[in-house]
């Protein structure tokens, strides 16, 4: 990012250090850094990166809050670092790795459990025939699309893990983000699939670990209300059980 | 558990296609590669997680026929190669927009949410250069939804193997063929190799090389780098495109579709220049083609109507007239990302805004199923030139690009490597043990005299400098020279990181070397071309020149400094004439 | 400036390839406001298990006959049985209205062809539900109606 307009304020950032290699346990080290008005943290980040210790590692990429990789916790709450303006901080500013999550390096947390909570709930279209492309788009109304759009907009920025206190106890707990996309795929005029999400949904991961904290919807970037999702999501899945005694089904 | 020691451990993997980048071409290229044959293996290589793909960052639309509108094939042709100022090739473009309808129709399958007409039908908006509007949007978050929506389908597939976080150094080629490449692990910091019959490169462009750019930090051009390494040329570099609305500073994005659905252009003086002035673009206006819009922006800043701003002048997207509520149904992130980055509420105030850099119209060079000169490499999307957008391409023709050309080297990969060899692996694998001692010498070399920020600041002004929207000889020249220079300094990095571990400092350093072999072609090419086409647009010879430059541009690597060459272009139905709107 | 976090949390099924250092929580994660309110309202779960303690009391007086029954209303009027009774309709109302404040967005836009009303009157209509059975009980258990 340009770094040109403004007064520049020195600030102090504590950033955790962690490598494996040399470090037993994370411990933090401090920075002063010379900070523009409009500097988001990322700012502060990358020019401790380039100008003063470049053994620092982060995670970052767009910028503009869509990639989703920049998240981490910015006085103790979790934040999307590229979004978020130093304005609203104070002299000294804290800057650790997500919480709730392993820590790889510094700030780099170990994703794969989060992809694997991802994969469970069977995120795609699931059709019981596939649509041959000569066949056209498949006819969605604008209400349709409206029933499960919201819970679309995630960017899989893990915010809503570091802020949720059931996952930080529950490990089995599939967490906000991956009902929210399991619930959008059953939302979706188009698919098929919900019974067998519902059983996910039901299983080991329950989104009955859910107790309404609503930590998540606060701290999404998005507005997704991953919150909403969990719990409609509860409703869903307990409707789905009790027809299942009804209706016979092939999955 | 301790990570295997670079250098001396080498890991293999074996897998029959391999595809480098994430993003929408290369997560399309590996959809199709395991359609095509229902046994064959895809390792997708990716230096970030694939939802992280700069795909995410597109906002307006893709382009495709509609069927039963009043659109047609032959228009969209059209319009895309009187929108490449002819220099596309021509039965390039006919292939994609042929195939256009039906990979968006795909996406529609697998998930993507598009917006909606009242009758459920798929909605198109105008878009930049467009005859007809043919631009299948989702809100203003095309990208992400597109991205998405292919990553998540990618899933469903356990024959296509991810390997995320490895940063690909080197392709390996024996006997002619590309039959694998040499990668970081970036988490252990340990050599993986992954050898198979075809490589396709889907790393996207290099907007990195300049100073502002609508582009994230990962598009550093490694891809194309790789490539020209290896031998292939890179095509038309000197075309890069400067997106008329990036915001001034850190050149976020504010999509096409802002004009397309009503904004204005205004000078200082609160004029829509665009129309008042005579800049090309006629009846168009907002919606003429990038390459023009973006002069007559940096023309009405030097005519002194332009805004003074912190981060330097700039001009003004209007949107107050649309209202409140058209804003937050078709422009929901523009209003956002203006919010958030610019501190103005576009409702109440219109977004400063400046030409930045947006694509590559150049790259890679692959005919046009996507194959590169050398056997068993391909390259799709960004990456590639095949040539479809020539001198300058049309809003919301890449997305669609990535999916047709991304599809078609997928098959075209999986049909070759049914009749090709396996590579020697024991060479394979010394060669990879070779550039692995490379990375270990490189990792942690603090007796060095230059620092990367230091180079990559330079590397980027210099690129401003000389590759602008306007550029003339003497500067391209100075460009040239510079690049060379920077070339050698490169080679005397000092890196501080010691570690193996998540090591994010070499990946910088083997970025920054991607990119200034990048930005060396783009400026030698540029100085190449003594006419204006497209987005190059050079003072000292402001007209086009069919007579003499009616030909893609080819930079190759070599040891003593980059060689040019001409290709010729495919003209088709289409004869070049003069481009005015 | 962090504390551990359940060292499972969030962990691939298998290992990763390098050592990582357990997951972390900052030291105020469990006492910052929104966090305390919403133990709170978890917490308030053992006040529910008191009162249905109690409830199992009032059972047994109603078995026990008159006697017994007499005694338990006129144990009902200590202060220790007022001051619970006092928390348990403070918790009640604060479950209610945070719970209500939430109902809203949990009904998913549609089952089947069904539709929730709009979520304002959703919540309008939560309250008036609420507040009508109370007012009938206390009608009922008044002996104000029926007559």
């Amino acid at each position: 990012m340009a770094s040109d307009g403004g007064e520049s304020k020195l600030r102090t950032f504590v950033v955790t250090r962690f490598d494996p290699d040399k470090d037993q346990v994370p411990k933090t080290q401090s920075y002063q850094v010379p900070c523009r008005p409009d500097w988001k943290v990322l700012d502060a980040l990358n020019f401790i990166k380039d100008e003063i210790d470049p053994t620092l590692s982060h995670r970052w990429s767009c910028r503009m809050a869509v990639c989703g990789s920049c998240g981490m916790n910015v006085d103790g709450e979790p934040k999307l670092t590229c979004k978020t303006s130093l304005a609203d901080y104070g002299d000294t500013v804290e800057i650790a790795p997500l919480a709730n999550f392993p820590i790889i390096r510094d700030l780099v947390i170990e994703m794969d459990g989060f992809m694997e909570k991802f994969k469970a709930v069977k995120p795609w279209i699931i059709a019981a025939k596939e649509k041959a492309a000569e066949e056209g788009t498949y006819e969605q109304s604008p209400e349709q699309l409206a029933a499960f759009k919201q819970f679309s907009m995630c960017i899989n920025c893990m915010l809503c893990y570091a802020a949720c206190p059931v996952v930080s106890k529950e490990p089995d707990f599939l967490g906000p983000a991956a009902i929210a996309l399991g619930h959008r795929y059953n939302m979706d005029s188009r698919d098929e699939g919900a019974s067998e999400r519902n059983a996910v949904f039901r299983g080991d991961g329950t989104v009955f670990h859910c107790s309404y904290a609503n930590e998540c919807s606060e701290v999404c970037p998005k507005n997704v209300d991953p919150a909403a999702a969990v719990n409609q999501a509860k409703l869903n899945a307990v409707i789905d059980w009790a027809t299942s005694f009804v209706v016979k089904r092939s999955r | 558990m301790t990570a295997p020691s670079p250098g001396t451990d080498v890991e293999v993997l074996r897998h029959d296609v391999i595809v480098v980048g994430g993003g929408a071409a290369g997560l399309r290229a590996a959809i199709a590669a395991v359609e095509a044959d229902s046994k064959l293996t895809v390792a997708l290589v990716s230096k970030v997680y694939p939802m992280r793909s700069h795909t995410v960052s597109a906002e307006g639309g893709a382009a495709a026929y509609v069927p039963g509108s009043d659109d047609s094939l032959e228009k969209h042709l059209y319009d895309t190669i009187k929108g490449s100022d002819f220099l596309a090739d021509q039965d390039a473009a006919e292939f994609f927009v042929e195939q256009a309808t039906g990979e968006l129709t795909k996406l529609e399958h697998w998930g993507c949410p598009w917006s909606r007409k009242e009758d459920g039908s798929v909605a198109t908006r105008p878009f930049g250069g467009m005859t007809v509007p043919r631009t299948w949007y989702a809100a203003d978050k095309v990208g992400f939804h597109m991205l998405h929506t292919l990553f998540q389908h990618s899933m469903r597939f356990d024959r296509i193997v991810r390997y995320d976080e490895h940063f690909v150094t080197k392709l390996l080629v024996d006997e002619g063929a590309c039959r694998g490449v040499v990668s970081i692990d970036v988490r252990t910091g340990a050599l993986r190799v992954f050898l198979g019959r075809s490589v396709i490169l889907a790393t996207g462009g290099a907007g990195k090389c300049f100073p502002f750019t609508t582009n994230g930090t990962i598009k550093t051009g490694d891809g194309m780098a790789l490539a020209y390494r290896a031998g292939v040329g890179l095509k038309d570099m000197e075309f890069v495109q400067y997106h008329p609305t990036g915001l001034p500073g850190t050149g976020i994005l504010i999509t096409e579709a802002s004009r397309g659905e009503g904004g204005y252009v205004i000078n200082s003086e609160g004029e829509r220049f665009l129309v008042t002035r005579d800049y090309g673009v006629g009846q168009k206006a907002e919606l003429g083609p990038r390459d023009m819009i973006s002069r007559a922006e940096i023309l009405e800043i030097e005519a002194g109507r332009g805004v003074k701003g912190p981060y330097g002048e700039y001009v003004l997207l209007d949107l107050r007239h649309l209202g409140e509520e058209k804003i937050m149904a078709k422009l929901p992130f523009v209003r956002e990302l203006a919010k958030t980055y610019a501190g103005v509420d576009p409702v109440h105030e219109p977004i400063p805004i400046r030409p930045v850099v947006h694509y590559m119209m150049g790259g890679v060079d692959t005919d046009i199923r996507g194959a590169t000169p050398v056997p068993g490499l391909y390259a799709a999307g960004e990456t590639a030139c095949v040539s479809m957008n020539g001198a300058n391409r049309l809003g919301s023709n890449s997305l669609t690009e990535c999916l047709v050309f991304g599809a078609r080297a997928g098959r075209e990969a999986v049909v070759y490597g049914r009749g090709a060899a396996d590579g020697n692996e024991p060479r394979l694998v010394a060669e990879a043990k070779q550039e692995g001692a490379r990375l270990e010498a490189l990792r942690g070399r603090k007796k060095g005299g230059e620092k990367i920020a230091q180079i990559r600041r330079e590397m980027q002004l210099s690129m401003e400098r000389g590759c602008g929207v306007y550029r003339n000889q003497e500067a391209m020249h100075q460009t040239v020279a510079e690049m060379a220079q920077l070339r050698g300094r490169v080679a005397d990095l000092a890196l501080e990181d010691e570690s193996r571990i998540f090591n994010t400092e070499l990946l910088q350093a083997l970025e920054l070397a991607n990119m200034v072999d990048v930005a060396e072609a783009v400026a030698i090419a540029a100085a190449a071309r003594k006419e204006s086409r497209g987005a190059h647009a050079c003072r000292d010879y402001p007209k086009r020149n069919d007579a003499e430059y009616l030909h893609h541009s080819m930079v190759f690597f070599a040891p003593g400094g980059p060689r040019l060459d001409k290709k010729p272009v495919t003209i088709g139905r289409f004869q070049p004439e003069e481009r005015k709107y | 400036m962090a504390r551990p976090a359940d060292p499972h949390a969030m962990q691939p099924s298998r290992p990763g390839r390098t050592r990582t250092a357990p997951p972390q929580v900052p030291d105020d994660f469990w006492t910052r406001p929104r966090m305390r309110t919403y133990l709170l309202f978890d917490a308030t779960g053992i006040v529910y298990l008191l009162v249905g303690l109690v409830a199992l009391r009032v059972a047994w007086a109603l078995r026990d006959g008159k006697a017994a029954w007499d005694a338990l209303l006129a144990s009902f009027a200590h202060p220790a049985y007022l001051a619970f009774h006092g928390l348990a309709l403070v918790c009640a109302l604060f479950v209610g209205v945070r719970f209500f404040r939430l109902f809203p967005k949990a009904q998913p836009a549609h089952i089947g062809p069904a539709k929730p009303p709009p979520r304002p009157v959703l919540h309008a209509m939560l309250y008036a539900a609420w507040i009508g059975i109370t007012l009938v009980l206390l009608a009922i258990l008044g002996g104000v109606w029926p007559k």
